[in-house]
């Protein structure tokens, strides 16, 4: 009887698990938003994420559903009949290395396009255009953009334009920042696009994306960096073409202001 | 029940109760924050500091009971109007027609309702607003008792007085005092670790604004410094701030400066109370005495530390009349330039467009930063690196005929800053050409840092300034010392 209890426990354990999984998407506890990657690259990582997901789902359940059935066997067999000891069965050990090696194998063969397109030079997207630098400091982001029409140079231009916490990029077209700290380890995260990358002191990190639709997305640090780490937040807008050539041009309007003319602007 | 039973039995009651307390330790009342008071009250003697404290605590509060001085051009916030017109609802309650008052909404729910007939200035029972709908010009208000006295048609009323400032000290308490300290003392917990130290709002002095010499910082000053953050400092961007809330905390940290403000002038009044004084005060007679008594020995003994300490008790009491103007002056004298401070006429605007920053005004700005006109170069070196002559000097202390202990420039919250460097590109006050412009023109307030607006150059000599200035981090340092020009070799 006692042994039956524990195969109800063992089961329902991982049914119930299963099913929080899968009611999880509704009750807004799975991926931020939407719950759809909003960029392509971000797109590419929700699929592998998903494979690896169908795979450890099928093996989840497999070794689940054999534990539940030795379990209900093993407490229905009368306590006179001796248990057989399989240890040592080397056909057996084989078997179960060699599957999850393959299977291993087959998703590092698999990621491989997607680890090279978001992280080698040469499999970056043909017409990316770096747009910003972004820099990360205790405790806030500081962006630095090249003027309308021109291109953003390692070195800071007189023309440059500046914002904080103010991300803005075009939508539907390769962008990249260069990622730098002015302090500690910090990472550029936007979880709706499924993009992170660490800042390291000393380092200048191209992280490209392209964001698939226009929106305001939370730009998060996600590396511990200080006491005030939790509050180190900005937002990525992402603007249609026009709109963005129409706020940069703004933006650098605003940036050499010198108090004459239309008068002062507050925002 | 035998007795084995019964002690173990109350062996686990004491186990409880002993769980129960260790789970509630902590709990109960908080402790009532309070505001820090200065150095400088601290050193008063003991009736003019117990005034000190009595006349800013009736008149700013404490953190936990804030007071709402009208005297003060703070925004305190809340829904007010006037009545226009009263009606007794069937069974019991008020319902009150309300016309706004100007840049007020009607909220959807108040905890307090104030009416004011007459002189007098009456009050609803605690959260006694039943309903509020709002309307296009007129709302009504609808008690849930009997509001007695009912108020007059045409009595000012204000639901919610206060709301802002609450508002305010929400915010400020969750995301500046860590660093700015409770009482905007700069002294929070997370100050000792800062340099530069976050600012002691109580001078009511603010380094970074648009506002003309000597002025106090404006409602939208903040705004730029709460926005973008002060890169260079741990000041950092409040972007996302939503705007009630930024507006309701910089409304929160213009009250505070006024009441460290207060604080400061009372001090200033009472200077003569003060213990530093009143030693100040037996040294200089001692001296007097030693120097007398040698040609007469039977000269007049010096006051001894408590008869001088009696007599400025006595002096205080005697001044007990003029006290309520010294603190009337005080908040009076306060309240003008804060008052000032948002005027349009108040923001310095270039009289002329800023000069095409071309190779010739970056000259002429060039001259100017190494003349004696400015002597800029003084302070910034003559390369920009902030590190000219007067950095290795020993300077006096503001109102002292004492020098600081260690060299270099010292703003007057006494703390030691560093000339800016440059040649770094990196703009604590913003980096818009307007904004350089009024750091030229009113200087860096409570700093060295001079203005020169209006008297010194004209608005013209500051964009060339202004034109060298942002461009010095794009140019080598050759370019600033390699062919120094005539003028700029005897100026030196």
């Amino acid at each position: 009887m006692e042994g039956r209890f524990w195969t109800l426990v063992f089961v329902i354990f991982a049914a119930a698990a299963l099913a929080a999984c899968a009611v999880a998407p509704a009750y807004q506890l799975w991926f931020p938003g939407s719950g759809e990657a909003l960029s392509t690259i971000g797109a590419r990582i929700d699929h592998l994420f998903y494979v690896i997901l169908v795979v450890i789902a099928v093996v989840f359940v497999g070794v689940n559903v054999a534990l539940g059935y030795v379990l209900w066997r093993g407490a229905k067999q009368p306590s006179e009949v001796k248990a057989v000891y399989s240890h040592g069965n080397q056909t057996l050990e084989v078997v179960w290395t060699v599957i999850p090696g393959v299977i291993l194998l087959a998703l590092a063969l698999y990621q491989m396009d997607v680890w090279a397109s978001f992280r080698m030079r040469e499999f970056y997207p043909q017409d990316m255009r770096t747009i910003a630098e972004v820099t990360a400091r205790q405790f806030e982001w500081r962006i630095r953009y090249a003027a309308p029409d021109k291109t953003l140079e390692a070195d800071p231009h007189p023309d440059d334009v500046y914002t904080v916490n103010d991300l803005r990029v075009p939508v539907n077209r390769p962008v990249a920042i260069s990622l730098r700290t002015e302090d500690v380890q910090h990472a550029f995260f936007v979880p709706e696009l499924r993009i992170k990358q660490d800042a390291l002191p000393g380092k200048r990190i191209p992280v490209w994306f392209e964001v698939t639709r226009p929106g305001t997305y939370d730009l998060v640090c996600a590396e511990l960096c200080g006491w005030g780490h939790y509050k180190m937040k900005g937002r990525l807008v992402a603007l249609s073409e026009e709109d963005y050539a129409a706020w940069l041009k703004q933006a650098f309007e605003d940036q050499f202001d010198d108090g004459v003319g239309e008068g002062e602007k507050s925002d | 029940m035998n007795s084995a039973s019964m002690t173990s039995n109350r062996r686990t009651v004491s186990l409880v109760s002993l769980g129960l307390s260790l789970l509630l330790c902590g709990c109960g009342d908080a402790p009532k924050a309070r505001f820090s008071w200065s150095k400088e009250t601290d050193d008063l003697t003991p009736m003019a500091n117990a005034w000190v404290k009595r006349a800013v605590l009736q008149n700013f509060g404490t953190p936990n009971e804030l007071v709402a001085w009208e005297r003060l051009p703070v925004e305190y916030g809340g829904f007010a109007g006037t009545v226009t017109a009263v009606e007794t609802v069937e069974g019991g309650g008020t319902k009150l027609t309300v016309k706004r008052g100007e840049g007020t909404t009607a909220p959807a729910s108040a905890r307090q309702l104030l009416w004011k007939s007459g002189a007098r200035v009456d009050e609803a029972e605690p959260d006694g607003v039943a309903s509020i709908v709002a309307g296009e010009t007129e709302s009504t208000v609808l008690m849930a008792q009997r509001l007695d006295p009912v108020p007059d048609v045409g009595d000012e009323f204000v639901l919610n007085p206060g709301n802002r400032l609450l508002d305010g000290r929400r915010s400020y308490l969750k995301n500046c005092m860590h660093c700015h300290g409770v009482a905007g003392d700069g002294a929070g917990p997370t100050a000792r670790y800062l340099n530069p130290l976050p600012r002691d709002f109580r001078r009511g002095v603010m380094k970074f604004t648009s506002t003309r010499p000597g002025e106090r910082v404006s409602r939208d000053d903040l705004a730029r410094t709460i926005r973008d953050g002060i890169p260079g400092t741990y000041m950092p961007s409040f972007l996302l701030m939503a705007p009630e809330e930024m507006t309701a905390v910089i409304e929160y940290v213009r009250w505070l400066s006024m009441r460290g403000e207060f604080e400061k002038r009372l001090n200033d009044e009472l200077k003569d109370f003060s213990r530093t004084a009143i030693a100040e005060q037996g040294k200089n007679a001692r001296l007097e005495y030693e120097a007398a008594v040698k040609n007469d020995p039977d000269a007049e003994r010096p006051p001894t530390a408590d008869e001088l300490a009696t007599r400025a008790e006595e002096d205080f009491r005697g001044m007990a009349e003029d006290l309520e103007f010294v603190f009337v002056d005080a908040g009076d004298l306060m309240a003008g330039p804060w008052e000032r401070a948002d005027a349009t006429d108040n923001i310095i605007t270039p009289s002329i467009a800023r000069v095409a920053d071309t190779p010739e005004s970056r000259e002429k700005g060039r001259v100017l930063y190494l003349s004696q006109k400015t002597k800029c170069y003084t302070c910034h070196g003559s390369t920009g690196k902030g590190d000219g002559p007067a950095t290795e000097d020993f300077w006096a202390i503001t109102g002292s005929s004492e020098t600081y202990p260690e060299r270099g420039l010292h703003d007057e919250w006494g703390h030691l800053v560093p000339p800016r460097d440059l040649t770094r590109g990196q703009y604590r006050g913003g980096r818009r050409p307007i904004d350089v412009f009024r750091r030229l023109y009113a200087g860096i307030k409570g700093t060295p840092m001079p203005a020169f607006g209006g008297t010194g150059l004209t608005d013209e000599e500051i964009w060339h300034l202004v034109n060298y200035v942002m461009a010095m981090p794009f140019e080598g340092p050759s370019t600033t010392t390699a062919n120094p020009s005539p003028t700029v070799a005897t100026s030196r």
